[in-house]
């Protein structure tokens, strides 16, 4: 990953599409090398993707194993219109309260979060974005 | 080995919305690109240029993933480990024409010379369509 430390601005255009309430894909890699991809929740914010997740799933494991990953976000209207974003983890943030997870909630469904599991740890993870290819970067 | 797709899969994967495919780079990071395709027989085809980032990944390590999410209500997809199995020419472009008939409802605008068409053999399919949560 050498030369591509430095942080990536995101164009206008990109955080246009960031501020509606779709979902991003992100691609982590399993323990066998091989390309997992979930669609999640997140949020743009001061120049950084927030996620958060329960930490018990595979992709927060996979994430904070290698700290780097691979989102893309897509155009509802236009799907050929895109963004690729390669993004490294700086840092996890325990999330006790479920502050975030309330916060996203309310982005996406207007509502507070369900209530956590027994057991159910949540997590929010800071992305920093350090490249930015496709049709609308 | 390959696993065969619930009548639910056959189903979804005849709707209209590109697959967003992750590949392996040397680099050891993953690109993901959306692109068109069919589910045919079982099998996932997809068509590009013998250029395209993500063929010459596969041609290094044939594992490939496919996330197939409905743009308008993104909580239905399914993600679909695979590998590809088979590569060949689209002589006359006509794959990516039949393609292009699919998405696009008219024929195929861009060139249709030096296309390849690719087939994906699914090994594992999770996500919301098949139930899982």
């Amino acid at each position: 990953m050498a030369g591509v430390r430095a942080a990536a601005a995101l164009t206008p255009a990109v955080r246009t599409l960031a501020a509606l309430p779709i979902l991003v894909v992100i691609a982590t890699k399993r323990d066998d090398g091989s390309v997992q991809l979930n669609p999640v929740w997140f949020e743009l914010k001061d120049g950084f993707v927030w996620l958060n997740s329960n930490t018990n799933r595979t992709w927060p494991k996979n994430l904070q194993r290698d700290r780097e990953l691979t989102m893309l976000l897509i155009d509802p209207k236009v799907p050929d219109r895109y963004a690729q974003i390669r993004g490294r983890l700086v840092s996890l943030i325990p999330d006790p309260k479920h502050e975030f997870i309330d916060r996203l909630s309310r982005r996406y469904t207007g509502k507070k979060f369900r209530e956590l599991e027994p057991n159910e740890h949540r997590v929010t993870f800071k992305i920093q974005p350090v490249t930015v290819t496709g049709q609308m970067i | 080995m390959a696993v065969e797709l619930s009548p639910k899969m056959q189903t979804f994967t005849q709707e209209v919305f590109p697959a967003i495919i992750g590949t392996n780079r040397k680099d050891a990071s993953v690109e993901i690109v959306p692109v068109w395709f069919e589910q045919k027989d079982g099998s996932f085809w997809i068509n590009g240029g013998t250029n395209r980032g993500w063929f010459k990944h596969l041609q290094r390590d044939p594992r490939i993933t496919l996330l197939l999410i409905d743009p308008k209500e993104m909580f239905r997809w399914a993600q679909v480990e695979g590998r590809m199995v088979n590569w060949a020419e689209d002589p006359g472009g006509e794959h990516i024409n039949q393609l292009s008939h699919r998405y696009l409802k008219k024929d195929y605008q861009g060139p249709r010379t030096g296309r390849i068409k690719i087939q994906i053999e699914p090994l594992r399919v999770t996500g919301s369509i098949d139930g899982w949560r």
